[in-house]
């Protein structure tokens, strides 16, 4: 950490002695620009000399004046009209601009790294610039694009350092699959996967512990890239976009164009700049309140023991004058963050070369919580000759992270209930050892967050590198060919340890003694695309023709051992409770190396606990290799730059499927056409200034897991007198599955009125997918089998998205641009398996008690199952005569729906003078999230909700007296008083703890920056520009929830489905960051 | 020049393309690595054994019929209830013939045995068998689908039979219980043509090997097997019109007729709970001696054999006994009566009571102190089984003897008294000295049996008549004889031998009851506890819970197994009907 700091220290002080480069002669040109159809002056018309900071803009009367050297160009640009420019000869100049729809320079880099022009694509692709994500801060760049892109949601896991994040384009198409999309970078795929933990028993991929993905988080793979490296992110949403990527990309894409270095005649010789950002993060402020007035004990009788089982917190209030603790001030710490990333440019006339490192480190709000990562990129681009271009690239990844347990167990739920009159940081002895709150016995009381924390630990370690290459022929000028190559590799590797007096590992939960989890990932992945693309004009008619072919090879090779006992015994005796034997011998923290070992040798384990994947047994990886190869065309055809239409078709053979079902294609088609050019008369009266409208139509294919379709052996115990037997597994990995269909049509209209100061982009798209394959579904065991895969599912996701722009002011010293990105989603399930009777759901979401991500028919696929209150016929809550309270009715209906009825992502961007200020407003109204956490506090005792626990009342309902379901049911009287009746809270059903329509307005990023003047910097002159800026990052969140942060999510982005999207179980809230750092160019 | 370079590299692009042998490469990484999706059929097939009586796996155990055994012995009075529960699914709810309730996968482990436990694995050693040509393994997996089937249709009624085994199905019809029995008898003769075949793939030392545990690779051994299944399937249909006595000596002269000949499940016991007996005390199901589900002896078989039921070998002490059953503090030979009112079956005095199969006493106090006194009683506390509640123990699948009672009735029915008395001893003998030879363990300090013993009690005319007739040579005694020797391992063919008597039909003979003693609960004894039975006998279990109760209800609607609580498991099966 502090020799980064040195060495970039010393780097900048390199750059400062650099000797300045000589001043031209400069002089004053001045000029006027006008409009070119009324001759009318414009004013706001920004003028810049080509490659400096030179900048100015035309006053009212159009006129304005700037310093230029000899041989300088001027550019010219203002909203509505086409950019020019012209060389700055002569003392004055005068312009005229043409007015312009502004399509025709807007390149938009669409699937295969091909770049079109905006106007042609009959779908939506909606960009994102490069500065606009790395002013966030955001180490990972995704969580950056939420509100900024109609249609994506983006659900962080937690408000961890490193967590991951689940990215949907468009809702949830698969029920039992990945939702996630496909991410492209200049041309090549790369990995995002977060680690899931589930390896069915061995069988796949997982951890050898075989876990739910809900207590331990491992950063999303393309959380990796260096946010200061991008220069473009395009965001396909629809399989439209991406018929030509397939299957992978039937969640859509996010493309990604990175910077690279620029070459030609105006290219910078050599360009160095740096920038940092110190940040500082709270989150302590951002809890819920808890109720912490009544003491441990239950119907209003005081009790000393701590088991936090159901109902902790029953017993009477604590005495006036009883000391208390600031549990949650003194847990949390303020956490730090910085980040460096330096980058040179080096620019001749053929060959350029982009050099950039990043060093980042997060200390986060938990203790024990850090993440740090490095990165370093090397791009080349060199012109060999007029029609050969290559650009290779390298990139290497290094990040670490230490984090601690969430969710059930885990530190937050452990702080919310801990007795606030007993001392949070009083959690050790002098040897390490717990100290709990009543209980000598380690196991009987749950951890002490701080406990937790620090001896309960985590860490993952990646090393990644990416090494991609592009290269481009363009041998006739109708013809070009280009290459893209990418090879993507990383090792992972981690643990997590649980201490051996951890509540954790109690005997009755998670084996004993402790417990270790190792394991070792390794990740090849391999893919090019070629393409050939042949142009033709014939008269006022354009052809593209294209063909192409795409391999792609993705490998992921596993090894995982878990083991419990980590010492012999721990002693039972008042007089050694707590103490750990290892080989005759007390293990303390301060020997615990010595006597057991290091807590990341999975040699500490007793051997016969060990248990390893399966092939691990003999000391081979697991393994996953998917291969798949493509062939893909085009045919684009059009009209005088004013009707579009295009045809494509991929055919596909993937590994997952048996011979049979492996070769399978799928046509794609769109039309675009330009109404405004079509019809001039539209643009009369300077209303309408452009006017499109487009439609497109794609099938593709979606993939299950491999070797989902082929039944595996497992141990047979047996008599055998031929020595190991085997016997089927209980899934019916079907030997018939085929790929799963989706058709999706979407149809958009763009709309720019009065010079393009207010636009509009509007879509409407309808996605089937059929033949879904259902993982692992229950039905009769006359398949053979306990667990089936079969393709038996269908559904439907439609949504309606508009992306509005509007630039209120645009002067020379002031401009104001706002986003608004609206996107509106809805989804049924079709069909389900036939042997689901009523609700299918995910396993990993059911994370607490009875309600789970399930899924029934007619229903959204967002859906919430759970236990509810009994209801009469009229709906009306039944009530049990014996005790006054509500009767639940245990089965598993729908209880919620975790779709929001619409998010609005505002984004202002305001420039005045050398002031840039811009915050993005996330907007979500509607939707479902399941308070967990408040049910278990609430069953504890902790929620606000019991605070009024010593009022009498009646609770509205019909008594169950074989009435209910009449005319005249008995109403109920039975007072209660929940202070001696804690049933009251503790049988409150799942149902009570959704809540309804959560909405939340959040200022997710808010940047303020302020750049020299160049005169300022002018008596520097190796320094070309340096500008002071101060982020916040969700610096205000306003909702209607009544726990900590409505954006919760209960599994890791590694979950298949919709995942634990608004489930709130122990997640940590999203904490609120201020950053401030400097951005500086040096020459 | 240039140009030539240019479509040089053109040229090339295209050839990667072109050479890529992309498809192998795919086929190359289809297969999954992690597991075996193949293993070698000698080491699928001992699985299959283990199925029989309650397979063990790291994917599901105790598949086979003894779990559901270990309930059906109640409804036939093998054994009752230790403690008499209130609750539903334990104890004494079975004792009272009732049904499976609730979301219980009792009365499920030979639906599982047969679609999952034997299920697509047996498949698998057909159909690799078939092509690899090992007709014995082939032969032998069929014998097993046929037992499996036969069994299974006979404890559930109507099953899935053509649409089993469809891996892209999700909703499985019934089938009725007339076509699985035409199919039990396709599949018995295909096996028998398959273990007759010579010649192909087939290593008689590979298949003795992974047979070991069974028939021990004799391949006539598996043919008479067959042949047995063939016999019951006959003989099972005694009330209809169609019944063919002649066709059930057939199949019982082509079958078992040795105790060499005997198809028993033999265990490795190596410590483990897969490699011992599921009545063993490894595997514990037997010897809890508190629990709801904890068994005794009852009254029936426990009078049977020592002499005490009045209507059947009255006062003839059966020196198999001692073999098969427990004594108690007293050194006496005394049953359980299974858990009903004590106005109908007054309770023994705890001294009385019987230890349990392993050996556990009554009550441990005070028990041990006083029963080391008592010759004759064993104090193991749980630790010594015999017979088959051993963990080594052979437990028979189908025995010699078992067939000969089979023929015995046959020719009873058919009114060859002679021939029936010839089959009857047989039966009795064969019996005898299968206990003898496989069974001489734990026994009691002189009880144990020799050929003397056995003879004299073959000699006894109330046992065996000396002149056979209608009058004397009776469907009781057939039928008693065989109760007692296929004792608590036989429970699923007793079970539908007793159904053949619908509990308690006369026997033309005596105008007795054929299972003469046998006391058919009536009233509150039919289970009380929820009264699911509405006042009628149970004749069937429901097929498993977990697996057609939540995932296959259309099909149970149609075949009126649901809605629940409509006491499917009173309706009697298609073989036993008219």
């Amino acid at each position: 950490m502090r020799k980064i700091l040195r060495l970039l220290v010393a780097l900048s002080m390199i750059i400062l002695v650099l000797p300045p480069a000589l001043q031209a002669q400069q002089r004053t040109l001045t000029g006027t620009v006008v409009s070119e159809d009324d001759k009318t002056p414009l004013a706001g018309v920004t003028v810049r000399v080509k490659g400096t900071r030179r900048i100015t803009q035309t006053d009212a009367n159009g006129h304005f004046s700037i310093q230029v050297n000899a041989g300088e160009t001027l550019e010219f640009s203002h909203v509505g009209y086409a950019p020019q420019s012209a060389k700055a000869d002569g003392n004055t100049v005068g312009i005229s601009l043409k007015a312009s729809d502004n399509t025709m320079g807007e390149v938009v880099v669409t699937a295969m790294d091909i770049k079109r022009n905006s106007r042609e694509l009959g779908y939506s692709a909606q960009r994102v610039g490069g500065k606009e994500i790395a002013e966030t801060q955001r180490e990972n760049f995704l969580n950056s694009l939420q509100g900024r892109v109609a249609g994506i949601t983006i659900t962080p896991t937690s408000g961890q350092a490193g967590a991951s994040s689940q990215v949907v384009l468009r809702g949830f198409n698969s029920m039992t699959g990945g939702n996630q999309p496909l991410f492209v970078i200049d041309g090549i795929i790369l990995d995002n996967t977060t680690i899931n933990e589930t390896s069915n028993g061995g069988s796949g991929i997982g951890l050898a512990s075989d876990l739910p993905n809900r207590n331990n988080d491992y950063t999303n793979r393309i959380g990796d890239l260096n946010p200061a490296d991008i220069e473009t992110i395009t965001v396909l949403k629809g399989p439209e976009a991406t018929a030509l990527y397939g299957s992978q990309a039937s969640a859509g894409a996010i493309v990604i164009t990175t910077k690279k270095a620029a070459t030609g005649p105006g290219a910078v010789k050599i360009g160095v700049s740096y920038d940092n950002s110190f940040r500082l993060i709270d989150v302590s402020s951002r809890i819920a309140p808890l109720n912490n007035e009544f003491g441990i004990g239950s119907n209003g009788v005081g009790t000393s023991s701590f088991s936090a089982t159901s109902g902790t917190f029953f017993g009477p209030r604590y005495p006036a004058g009883t000391k208390r603790f600031d549990n949650i001030h003194n847990f949390f710490q303020t956490g730090k963050a910085q980040t460096h990333n330096l980058s040179m440019d080096i620019g001749f006339k053929n060959v350029g070369f982009k050099v950039s490192g990043s060093f980042f480190d997060e200390a986060g709000v938990v203790p024990g919580n850090n993440y740090t990562k490095y990165n370093l990129r090397i791009t080349n681009t060199t012109k060999i000759t007029k029609w050969l271009d290559i650009s290779p690239s390298f990139q290497y990844i290094n990040s670490t992270n230490d984090k601690p347990l969430r969710s059930a167990g885990g530190y937050l739920l452990g702080l919310y209930i801990w007795p606030n009159n007993v001392d949070i940081r009083n959690y050790t002895d002098a040897d390490g050892n717990k100290v709990s709150v009543f209980s000598s016995d380690p196991y009987s009381e749950i951890d002490n967050p701080l406990y937790n924390v620090h001896q309960n630990v985590s860490h993952d370690k990646n090393k990644r590198m990416i090494f991609s290459g592009g290269i481009n022929i363009n041998p006739f000028s109708w013809l070009s060919i280009s290459g893209r190559f990418g090879y993507d590799t990383y090792s992972a590797d981690g643990y997590t340890f649980y201490s051996p007096l951890s509540y954790l590992t109690s005997r009755a939960q998670n084996g004993g003694f402790g417990r270790l989890t190792n394991y070792w990932r390794d990740y090849k992945g391999y893919n090019h695309t070629i393409t050939a693309t042949a142009k033709k004009d014939i008269g006022k008619f354009s052809g593209r023709l294209m063909v192409g072919q795409m391999w792609q090879d993705y490998r992921t090779e596993v090894f995982s051992i878990t083991g419990t006992n980590l010492v012999d015994s721990i002693g039972t005796l008042p007089s050694n409770f707590n103490k750990l034997y290892k080989n005759g011998q007390i293990v303390t923290d301060a020997n615990f190396e010595q006597t057991v070992g290091a807590k990341t040798d999975s040699n500490i384990t007793r051997p016969n606990t060990r248990v390893r994947l399966a092939r691990n047994k003999f000391g081979l990886p697991n393994v996953l290799n998917i291969r798949q190869n493509a062939y893909f065309g085009e045919v684009g055809i059009s009209y005088n730059n004013l009707a579009f239409l295009s045809y494509t078709h991929r055919f596909e053979e993937a590994s997952v499927f048996p011979k049979q079902n492996r070769k399978f294609d799928y046509p794609g088609m769109s039309a675009s056409v330009i109404l405004s050019d079509i019809f001039p008369a539209l643009k009369k009266g300077n209303v309408i200034s452009y006017w499109k409208l487009r439609g497109s139509r794609a099938e593709t294919a979606r993939y299950p897991d491999a070797y989902k379709n082929q039944s595996v052996f497992v141990d047979n115990f047996t008599s055998s007198a031929v020595g190991s037997i085997y016997s089927y597994g209980f899934d019916n990995n079907n030997p018939d599955l085929r790929p799963e269909r989706q058709k999706t049509y979407e149809i958009g209209t763009e709309l720019r009125l009065f010079n393009s100061r207010l636009s509009f982009d509007l879509a409407y798209y309808n996605t089937l997918c059929t033949d879904q394959i259902v993982n692992q579904f229950r039905a009769s065991y006359a398949t053979g089998y306990v667990l089936n895969t079969q393709n038996a599912a269908s559904i439907k996701n439609q949504g309606v998205e508009l992306v509005t722009d509007v630039v209120p002011v645009q002067r020379a010293n002031f401009a104001w641009n706002i986003r608004f990105n609206f996107a509106h989603m809805w989804s049924k399930v079709l069909t389900l398996p036939d042997a689901i009777a009523y609700e299918m759901y995910i396993a990993d979401t059911w994370l607490y008690q009875n309600a789970r991500g399930g899924m029934v028919r007619g229903m959204p696929a967002t859906t919430i199952t759970g236990f509810h209150y009994l209801r009469n016929t009229r709906g009306q809550i039944i009530i049990s005569p014996t005790t006054g309270l509500p009767i639940q009715e245990q089965t598993f209906t729908v209880i919620g729906d975790r779709m929001p009825d619409f998010t609005l992502g505002t984004l202002n961007n305001i420039r005045y003078k050398n002031w840039n200020l811009s915050f993005l407003w996330d907007l979500k109204v509607g939707g479902d999230v399941w308070d967990a956490t408040d049910q278990y506090l609430t069953w504890q005792g902790k929620s606000q909700r019991t605070a009024d626990r010593e009022k009498p009342r009646v609770i509205q309902g019909v008594l169950q007296d074989g009435k209910e379901n009449t005319a005249t049911p008995t109403a109920n009287t039975i007072v209660v008083v929940p202070y001696y009746q804690q049933a009251y809270y503790t049988g409150m059903p799942e149902e009570e703890f959704i809540e309804h329509n959560v909405n939340y307005l959040r200022l997710r990023d808010l940047t303020l920056s302020y750049t020299f003047p160049a005169r300022s910097l002018s008596r520097l002159g190796w320094l070309k520009s340096l500008a002071l800026f101060v982020t916040g990052n969700d610096l205000i969140v306003w909702s209607n929830y009544r726990g900590a942060d409505p954006t919760a999510n209960g599994n890791t982005a590694g979950s298949n489905g919709v995942g634990g999207m608004g489930m709130d179980y122990g997640s940590l809230p999203t904490p609120r960051a201020v950053n401030f750092g400097l951005r500086a160019n040096f020459r | 020049m240039k140009l030539n370079f240019k479509y040089l590299i053109a040229a090339g692009i295209v050839g990667i393309v072109a050479f890529n042998s992309c498809s192998k490469k795919i086929d190359e990484a289809y297969s999954n690595p992690n597991a075996a999706i193949e293993q070698p059929i000698e080491q699928i097939f001992p699985s299959l054994i283990g199925s029989l009586t309650g397979s063990s796996s790291a994917a599901g155990s105790a598949y086979g019929q003894c779990g559901d055994a270990l309930l059906i012995g109640r409804y036939i009075q093998s054994w009752g209830s230790y403690v008499a529960s209130s609750t539903d699914n334990f104890g004494g709810f079975y004792d009272k013939m009732a049904g499976v309730v609730g979301a219980s996968d009792n009365m499920g482990s030979m639906w599982a045995a047969h679609y999952y436990g034997m299920g697509q694995n047996l498949n698998r050693v057909i159909e690799w068998g078939m092509r690899d040509q090992k007709w014995d393994f082939v032969g032998a997996a069929w014998a097993l689908r046929a037992w499996t089937l036969f069994e299974c249709t006979n404890q559930y009624g109507e099953m899935i039979l053509k649409e089993a085994f469809n891996t892209n199905l999700q909703q499985f019809h019934y089938d009725s219980q007339e076509e699985i029995y035409d199919s039990v008898r396709i599949i018995c003769r295909r096996a028998v043509n398959f273990l007759s075949m010579t010649g192909g793939g087939m290593d008689p030392t590979k298949f003795a090997a992974s047979d070991f545990y069974f028939n021990k690779g004799s391949l006539d051994r598996w043919k008479k097997f067959a042949y047995g299944i063939l016999a019951r399937s006959y003989a099972y249909i005694s009330n209809k019109a169609s019944y063919s006595a002649d066709s059930v000596v057939k199949y019982c002269n082509l079958s078992l007729s040795t105790n060499d000949d005997n198809a028993t499940a033999k265990f490795q016991s190596t410590g483990i709970t897969g490699t011992s007996n599921y009545y063993g005390t490894a595997r514990g199901n037997v010897n809890n001696s508190t629990s709801g589900t904890a068994i005794r002896q009852t009254a029936f078989i426990a009078d049977l054999m020592s002499g005490a039921n009045t209507l059947a070998f009255p006062g003839v002490g059966d020196p198999r006994a001692w073999y098969l059953l427990r004594g108690n503090l007293y050194g006496t030979i005394r049953g359980f009566s299974p858990s009903w009112s004590t106005a109908i079956n007054p309770p023994l005095i705890d001294s009385l009571k019987p230890e349990s199969f392993v050996g556990t006493p009554y009550a441990t106090v005070g028990y041990t102190g006083v029963g080391v006194l008592v010759p004759g009683v064993l104090t193991t506390n749980g630790t010594a089984g015999k017979y088959i509640f051993r963990d080594e123990a052979e437990f028979p699948i189908m025995t010699a003897s078992e067939i000969a009672f089979l023929k015995a009735e046959a020719l009873v029915r058919k009114g060859d008294y002679a021939g029936a008395k010839t089959a009857y001893v047989n039966g009795i003998g064969l019996n005898f000295d299968m206990l003898k030879t496989k069974y001489n363990v734990n026994i009691p300090a002189g009880k144990a049996i020799d050929d003397a013993v056995r003879d004299a009690y073959l000699s006894n005319p109330v046992v065996v008549p000396v002149t056979p007739t209608a009058a004397n040579m009776t469907l009781t005694k057939v039928m008693l004889q065989k109760y007692i020797a296929m004792y608590a391992w036989g429970v699923h063919d007793t079970w539908a031998d007793m159904r053949r008597y619908h509990y308690s039909d006369p026997d033309p003979a005596t105008s007795q009851q054929v299972y003469a003693g046998f006391k058919v609960p009536s009233g509150v004894d039919l289970n009380s506890l929820t009264g699911n039975n509405n006042g009628k006998l149970v004749y069937r279990t429901r097929p498993r819970y977990n697996s057609e109760y939540l995932y296959n209800i259309p099909a149970l609607t149609l075949i009126g197994a649901y809605p629940v609580g409509n006491d499917y498991h009173t309706k009697e099966c298609w073989f036993s009907k008219p």
